[in-house]
């Protein structure tokens, strides 16, 4: 597509065998349907809650969670999947999943901007949440890249006209970024009243930097502790998710109360994005090593 | 008088043992449906007197098996002197507010018709209370306590309070009830809980 990608396609001096590098990015592209999967289930389970909250009162609230739903199905297809080619409805779910996202996000957008006081502090907390679109667009760019990774026959994988890997890269540490912020907001919302809650504003930022900085080396320098800080990060939503749980309960009447609780007390699909994009920087660094190999 | 029911099908009371209340709930609303306070506070012909006021300020259902007891919580609110929290400059106090109102108005009934308040009849009795509110008085009683501002701001509060504060008249407002531990979480304009009454137009 006239972009560089040399970094993809210059042959290793040690020419490991093609099979290895092929291994690899079926090892990517189930990564990254596994994290479209997981991120399409934070976001149907979510949006479920909090668009029933929102009584449907605009009708369209319905659409991310068909789209949820229909990614996670097809990126569970996806990622149990042996054929190495690309799967044309897949591509189309996850396509269109991206793009309700993207007019979501233009919807939440209006939400807060159209209340009394229009981009206030307090329309940002209680207002629709303006990053929560951003993970089905992630979700379905996720699944999006999953295809492409599967379909570079000749080697090259390419995305939106640009090399995969770093792409994807950027797209994961934004993607992090993203939900950094969101978490940040909420759990100053929240006033950071358990210690625990620094926890997501401290460990993923390390690992958006990571991602972020293998993008830009093209070739990982610090492939191994990245790696680990992405564990790290995928092992923090789940823990979040925990956390969450135990803060349902701790609002009057706990789970005996849950049909006001599930809603008044933080999200437990929510922590689960930080999983779900930290599988996706996994894949990123599978891709990564790819190009070294082509 | 009519009941209406706006909220037809709904029964605040029904919540009772639904994850809307927990146990400390139960017993406060026990209490108060079950076991009116005792009078302490007025004297027996003020009492009859206050008790024929309520009648006349909110009739109640006749279809009802019993009466919400308004006059038993506003002696209890005087006798525990419980307070709103705030006074009006013009006033002497929730009490004394009281004692003086009703003598007033017992006053103003002789004056005007020539009998107690409690013996006249209804009609007469709301033409007493009308002439209170409009402070068209002429008791000498009413020398230190202005009647406008006693009708407003201490009868009706007490006994629309007092009466609306009674478990057995929620459902006529599709009162949701105590917030304990179910509260409310969508709370936008137009919006609603599934454990709220709906209204019928």
């Amino acid at each position: 597509m006239g972009l560089p990608t040399s970094h993809l396609t210059t042959p290793s001096p040690q020419l490991p065998p093609a099979r290895e590098a092929e291994a690899s990015r079926r090892t990517a592209a189930r990564r990254l349907n596994e994290s479209s999967a997981l991120l399409a289930l934070s976001v149907l389970t979510d949006t479920s809650i909090e668009h029933d909250r929102g009584m449907f009162f605009n009708r369209a609230m319905v659409l991310p969670i068909i789209a949820s739903a229909l990614t996670l199905g097809t990126s569970l297809h996806g990622a149990h999947d042996p054929t190495p080619s690309a799967h044309r409805l897949r591509h189309a779910v996850a396509a269109a999943a991206a793009a309700t996202g993207l007019i979501g996000g233009g919807f939440h957008a209006y939400n807060v901007t159209k209340r009394e006081g229009g981009l206030s502090w307090h329309n940002l907390f209680y207002g629709a949440p303006l990053g929560a679109p951003f993970a089905l667009i992630l979700a379905g760019t996720m699944a999006v890249a999953a295809e492409h990774v599967r379909d570079a026959r000749d080697g090259r994988i390419s995305l939106f006209g640009q090399p995969a890997g770093p792409t994807l890269a950027a797209l994961t540490a934004a993607g992090l970024a993203g939900t950094i912020a969101e978490a940040a907001l909420l759990h100053f919302r929240g006033a950071f009243q358990d210690r625990f809650m620094y926890l997501p504003v401290t460990i993923p930022p390390i690992a958006a930097g990571l991602i972020a900085k293998a993008a830009l080396e093209r070739t990982p320098r610090w492939p191994r502790l990245t790696r680990l800080w992405l564990r790290l990060t995928a092992a923090l939503g789940f823990a979040g998710a925990g956390f969450h749980v135990y803060g349902v309960s701790r609002n009057m009447g706990g789970w005996r109360n849950w049909s006001q609780n599930l809603l008044a007390g933080p999200p437990i699909p929510a922590p689960h994005s930080f999983t779900a994009l930290a599988l996706a920087g996994l894949a990123v660094l599978e891709l990564l090593g790819t190009s070294r190999h082509d | 008088m009519t009941e209406q029911n706006r909220f037809s099908g709904y029964s605040t009371l029904a919540k009772r043992d639904t994850p809307s209340w927990n146990a400390q709930t139960r017993a406060v609303v026990d209490k108060r449906l079950n076991d009116p306070p005792p009078r302490c506070f007025f004297t027996e012909d003020e009492w009859a007197l206050l008790v024929a006021i309520c009648a006349r300020i909110i009739p109640q259902p006749t279809q009802r098996d019993r009466n919400v007891p308004i006059a038993s919580f506003i002696d209890q609110k005087m006798a525990e002197n419980n307070s709103d929290g705030f006074q009006h400059a013009g006033l002497p106090g929730m009490q004394q507010e009281w004692r003086r109102g009703l003598s007033a108005i017992d006053t103003e009934a002789r004056l005007r018709f020539g009998a107690a308040f409690v013996d006249l009849p209804a009609g007469r009795q709301d033409e007493v209370l009308h002439m209170v509110q409009q402070a068209d008085v002429r008791a000498p009683a009413w020398a230190d306590l202005p009647a406008q501002q006693f009708f407003k701001g201490r009868l009706l509060i007490d006994i629309v309070t007092m009466y609306y504060a009674h478990p057995q008249a929620w459902d006529e407002i599709g009162f949701g009830g105590p917030a304990s531990p179910r509260g409310y979480v969508r709370m936008g304009f137009d919006r609603y809980d599934p454990w709220e009454a709906v209204e019928h137009a």
